[in-house]
């Protein structure tokens, strides 16, 4: 009877702790805008290479990577970038960390970054993007890595992105406006 | 007396290496962190706890080197993959997993594997003794739940079939091919502790993989002992596999043998020494080398476990046969010896 009754306590406390931690990954879906890192191979390979070992956060000079938690399904402990929260600064250290080759190894010049990277591209919002709307700003081109490649400003400041951006999410770090009047469209999220 | 005597003290060394494997794991992201620091040249906008970790970072890395932010990236990683002084190594279980996720053979992690590869081969399932971070907690674990059996809380001691670690292998392969996800890094132990810790210390708490951890530590101490490594863990089979003709294995010599079945009550592994069978299970953990008292047990070359030599001959069951001139039958004896022997815990 005792060891009945001990068992069911600890069975209880079990069950308790762990629907607590199930909930939490369970919510924690991936419903928000992500990159994936610089590199990516296509979303459904990528998914698939990568065995979540953690690497290319540990190697990243500038935190920006985290990791989906088991909730998020195929997703789970593959790594993202939020641009807002975290900008990826383009040193191309993951990429060469990367054990399995979800990312590439790319060498860190602005020609094979143009060439290999597309983790997005920039979008810039008229409607919402200051020197479009009278005030001088031009903070997301003096930010850009790739200034005139991906990035040039006309009269004002005006921003207009071409066609070499990487989607490093930089600009829309840097943005000054809230919501952000320029943001990086995932690569993923564009093909879908 | 023909062991020598530096083989008893293994386990104490085995401890020691599971502590620093354990540690290391605590230490790389708390370096990782001193690195970004470093990079980001942000020494007087830290917090007070994080100019903590810098000064640690600083404390430990000095004396080695004076440019952190590049050197440090020497030492990364988990046991799953890692970089150990810049040589780069992976888990075998990892080259696998991602040929069967991604249906390509992708060389670069496969010469990463080749190193503890060979030395499975060579060893057997040392990893699962020796290394394995999650091996360091379910220990400590199982030595709480023979605290727990002594104070009088049940704890089980079920014994299960030892083959379904290689059915979740195999189930884990298949489900693999077929979704193209590794599965392997959702639940296998030394992963989960590894890259929680990384998450609880740079990421800012621990992820859901520890859910899954803590579970498993439930299920050795109310289901089996040490359950999970026995019947479940999917790299475990894999290196039980890879050790199969492991070259150097514990034997027993069966002429200083007394049938104490001491070795068998310590394996964590429920094997049974007493009656010459290692299998491929052992992890060459060598506590029951440590805890023979007539210095029975000892590493030896060989490719295969010796068949049953019988009773020990120091043992009281072996003169009695002597006497009968009866050849006992395989395990019997074993059984008799474990009921009324003297086995710890």
């Amino acid at each position: 009877m005792q060891r009945r009754r001990i068992l069911k306590l600890i069975a209880g406390v079990a069950v308790s702790v762990l629907s607590g931690g199930v909930a939490r990954a369970a919510r924690v879906v991936a419903n928000f805008r992500f990159v994936r890192p610089p590199g990516a191979l296509p979303e459904h390979e990528f998914t698939s290479a990568c065995i979540g070992c953690g690497l290319c956060a540990q190697v990243c000079p500038n935190r920006a990577i985290n990791y989906f938690s088991p909730g998020a399904g195929k997703k789970a402990n593959t790594p993202y970038i939020v641009p807002r929260t975290k900008a990826c600064i383009l040193c191309m250290k993951c990429g060469a960390a990367c054990p399995t080759g979800a990312l590439k190894k790319i060498t860190r010049n602005a020609e094979s970054i143009v060439q290999n990277v597309k983790m997005g591209h920039a979008r810039v919002d008229k409607t919402l993007c200051l020197s479009y709307q009278g005030k001088t700003c031009g903070v997301c081109y003096r930010a850009c890595p790739l200034q005139d490649r991906a990035l040039k400003v006309g009269m004002l400041e005006q921003p207009e992105v071409l066609g070499e951006c990487v989607g490093c999410g930089i600009c829309e770090r840097s943005c000054i406006q809230i919501p952000q009047a320029i943001k990086v469209i995932p690569t993923h999220l564009a093909t879908a | 007396m023909t062991v020598i005597p530096l083989q008893k003290k293994l386990n104490y060394l085995r401890w020691v290496a599971l502590a620093t494997v354990f540690s290391m794991l605590l230490l790389i992201p708390f370096l990782y962190l001193y690195q970004t620091f470093v990079a980001a040249h942000a020494y007087d906008y830290l917090s007070s706890y994080e100019k903590l970790v810098y000064k640690f970072g600083e404390f430990v890395s000095s004396p080695f080197t004076s440019d952190p932010k590049e050197a440090l990236d020497a030492l990364k990683g988990t046991t799953w993959i890692g970089r150990l002084f810049g040589l780069d190594l992976a888990d075998p279980l990892a080259a696998v997993a991602n040929t069967a996720a991604s249906k390509r053979f992708y060389w670069p992690l496969w010469t990463m594997a080749l190193i503890p590869i060979g030395l499975t081969l060579v060893f057997g399932r040392f990893f699962c003794g020796w290394l394995c971070p999650a091996t360091f907690i379910y220990e400590l674990n199982d030595n709480m739940g023979a605290w727990l059996r002594k104070l009088g809380v049940p704890v089980s001691r079920r014994r299960l079939n030892r083959s379904m670690k290689y059915f979740v292998l195999a189930v884990g392969i298949a489900w693999s091919v077929l979704m193209g996800v590794t599965v392997f890094s959702w639940i296998y132990p030394p992963l989960l502790i590894g890259r929680e810790l990384n998450y609880a210390i740079t990421l800012g708490g621990f992820g859901a993989g520890m859910v899954f951890f803590v579970l498993t530590l439930l299920f050795d101490l109310l289901v089996a002992r040490r359950g999970f490594c026995r019947y479940l863990c999917p790299g475990g089979a894999l290196y039980s596999l890879l050790g199969h003709f492991r070259l150097l294995r514990v034997q027993r010599k069966a002429e200083i043998c007394n049938d104490c079945a001491k070795c068998n009550a310590v394996c964590q592994f429920g094997l049974s020494p007493l009656t010459d069978r290692f299998t491929q299970e052992c992890n060459n953990c060598t506590a029951c080398i440590q805890v023979c008292p007539t210095d029975a047990l000892s590493f030896a070359l060989r490719i295969q476990d010796q068949p049953y030599q019988g009773p020990g001959h120091l043992g009281r069951h072996y003169a009695r046969h002597r006497h009968d001139g009866e050849v006992p039958e395989d395990g019997k004896t074993a059984q008799l010896a474990a009921s009324t022997g003297s086995g710890r815990i």
